[in-house]
């Protein structure tokens, strides 16, 4: 049978069987479908607002999931870009509220910077772990993510805490250290447009560069790398100092252009959702561009379904647990295929 | 500070706080080592447990009973296990994805049905599992209390963490369920049946991660919150590859977590004046120490997330 037409077929049953369970989710709650969808529309597309509300919300997993799918293409499974976020979170704020006689401009990008670096260091832990030791980066990624969640409570309730109040929450970064809308009405930030940016650069280094290439050899085969001069062990730093500085990066900019300060829970849990998204798309860039977009206009619509109908929005997460789980289960929809399926495989990222 | 640490009943508060904090994380790694050892890596532990805690909490809380909530936390478990089966064994796939896919589902999931079921109002709590003291040996000094004045299911994993020795150790058919995890086509071409052997082992992977969780919710806490487990699962994991994936390292390695977990509460209770932020990051520090601990004595099954494709070489 035609590969390209089945691909597409396996698309289509995926899609739908997903909106299936979106349906049955929303009838249990005892909402009508019609009403939920034309709210979920609505929730997207009501204006122009909202609809840049979509890239708002896309920001911050543009440049994790990239990061993602950057240590992806090495072969190292991080799920670390929730604590790098933290950790850029936190250290932006620092930096912001620390560097009091610098010029705006100059203290946006020393703080962004300052926190890309700390989230890229932040990361090198894993990687060293596991380029020297072989210890899982998944787990060893897992707890310090854990660790820079109860690191940034602690941050906000002592040296980090707003002076002038009593909520565990940083003071306000201050409007010139702020990044600007750029379109009136909106929240569209600069902040989106380094991000565009990130996706491009990191799509000319991995697929223009030689950095790029050696990153992609040793994500398939290390031993075939090693053989052929690569170093593996390079090649993994390499990959997570960039991976761990694009989530804290969204961090920052998470900071200094939407929450103006720096409080609990300010990820939204967008590092774990990041993972899923780069394997999604594949660890494409451009792909990791567009299922951030969709994922953000998903749960757009989902909050306003939340808001007028009381649709729990975790419901999104059931959908992408859901979607993923579809695709990796993708054979069973023509058994005949199955002994060959296995060729899909990447030979396991083992612990 | 220090005198009031070195008191028999702070020592004996904290070694039996120690224990009931480790089961869920011996539940779990024992689970996993069923898993890892037959060659099944299951990240999504994690999403076993948190669907073992709601499942059962939603049990006891409809029927009034906890054998009931127990029944339904296993199989909450068993569900979520089975489908990383049906991914990772019979369609051959990257079981790390698979088990972090999974984990996001069951999140979504039990926050989405936790919701529906309370429809915005908080739930009492529902009455916990009493402990039984087993004559005699609860009234050793110290341990006594920590460890034989508990409730039944840590009794019971006393016997499976036994059982699972004997099982690998003595056993040719736990040799078996040990060799599809190191060599898979070896086994095969000796006449074991490595698939089904896989299914079964990702059978009492569901089983002991559902208990894993419903011990957090029928033991310890007595209700269910929103995303309980909170890593649980991924300690569980670590415990196994410290514990050198032996029942018994195991055991050892999860008591470490416990006390370190307890060390935090206790410390906070007595007033210590440590952020409970700071101290609250402690058993994920240790974690990481722990593993590197464990670095350099090669006990990982060798074809573990491997999959395994019938014929194939």
């Amino acid at each position: 049978m035609n590969r390209r037409r089945t691909a597409a077929l396996d698309l289509l049953i995926i899609i739908a069987l997903t909106l299936l369970v979106g349906s049955i989710l929303i009838l249990a709650c005892g909402a009508g479908p019609g009403e939920a969808l034309s709210l979920f529309v609505q929730g997207i597309f009501k204006n122009k607002s909202s609809m840049v509300e979509v890239l708002v919300k896309a920001c911050p997993l543009i440049l994790t999931s990239l990061g993602c799918a950057v240590a992806y293409r090495a072969g190292f499974f991080t799920i670390g870009a929730e604590g790098q976020f933290y950790i850029g979170a936190m250290v932006t704020t620092a930096l912001s509220l620390g560097l009091t006689g610098v010029p705006g401009w100059l203290r946006i990008i020393i703080a962004l910077a300052g926190g890309f670096v700390s989230g890229a260091l932040w990361a090198l832990i894993a990687a060293v772990l596991k380029a020297r030791f072989d210890i899982s980066e998944i787990i060893i990624t897992i707890m310090l993510n854990y660790i820079a969640i109860y690191f940034l409570g602690y941050a906000v309730r002592s040296f980090l805490m707003d002076p002038a109040g009593n909520v565990p929450q940083s003071a306000k970064i201050p409007k010139d250290g702020q990044l600007q809308v750029l379109m009136q009405g909106t929240r569209f930030h600069a902040g989106i447009l380094i991000a565009f940016c990130s996706v491009v650069i990191v799509w000319y280094i991995l697929t223009r560069l030689t950095a790029g290439y050696e990153l992609k050899v040793v994500g398939l085969n290390q031993r075939a790398a090693s053989v052929n001069g690569i170093s593996v062990i390079r090649n993994i730093i390499l990959s997570a100092f960039l991976s761990g500085g694009l989530a804290a990066l969204a961090g920052g900019i998470e900071v200094i252009a939407i929450q103006k300060k720096l409080l609990e829970g300010i990820s939204g849990g967008c590092g774990y959702t990041a993972v899923l998204i780069a394997l999604i798309a594949g660890n494409r860039p451009f792909g990791v561009l567009a299922a951030s977009i969709l994922y953000a206009a998903v749960q757009s619509g989902a909050g306003s379904m939340q808001r007028q109908l009381g649709v729990p929005s975790s419901i999104v997460n059931i959908l992408i647990g859901t979607l993923v789980v579809l695709i990796l289960a993708k054979d069973l929809f023509h058994p005949r295929r199955r002994s060959s399926g296995a060729d899909t495989q990447k030979g396991g990222s083992g612990v | 500070m220090m005198q009031q640490i070195l008191t028999l009943s702070f020592m004996t508060a904290f070694l039996s706080a120690a224990v009931r904090l480790a089961m869920p994380l011996m539940y779990g790694g024992l689970g996993e080592i069923y898993a890892e050892k037959s060659g099944i890596l299951n990240i999504g532990m994690e999403g076993v447990m948190l669907c073992g805690a709601f499942f059962s909490f939603a049990g006891a809380w409809y029927s009034g009973s906890l054998a009931v909530g127990l029944v339904c936390g296993i199989a909450g478990g068993i569900a979520v296990a089975l489908i990383h089966g049906l991914l990772s064994i019979y369609l051959a796939k990257d079981q790390s994805v698979s088990g972090l896919a999974l984990n996001m589902l069951t999140l979504g999931l039990t926050s989405f049905l936790f919701k529906l079921m309370s429809a915005g109002q908080g739930y009492q709590q529902i009455q916990t599992l009493p402990s039984v003291a087993l004559p005699g040996l609860s009234a050793l000094p110290l341990i006594g209390e920590a460890f034989f004045n508990k409730d039944i299911l840590t009794y019971l994993l006393y016997v499976l963490l036994i059982l699972t020795h004997i099982f690998y150790k003595k056993t040719n058919l736990g040799l078996s369920f040990a060799a599809i995890g190191e060599n898979p086509e070896a086994a095969a071409s000796a006449g074991v049946p490595v698939h089904r052997f896989q299914w079964i082992a990702m059978l009492l992977n569901g089983i002991l991660g559902g208990i894993a969780g419903a011990y957090l919710v029928l033991v310890q806490l007595g209700v269910f919150t929103e995303d309980m487990v909170s890593g649980r699962g991924y300690i569980a994991l670590a415990t196994v590859i410290f514990g050198r994936y032996t029942p018994f390292g195991m055991f050892g390695a999860a008591l470490v977590f416990g006390a370190a977990n307890a060390l935090q509460i206790r410390l906070q209770t007595i007033g210590v004046s440590i952020s409970p932020y700071l101290l609250g990051l402690l058993p994920y520090l240790i974690t990481i120490f722990a593993m590197l601990g464990a670095v350099g004595k090669n006990a990982k099954p060798e074809s573990l997330s491997k999959p395994y494709i019938k014929g194939s070489r």
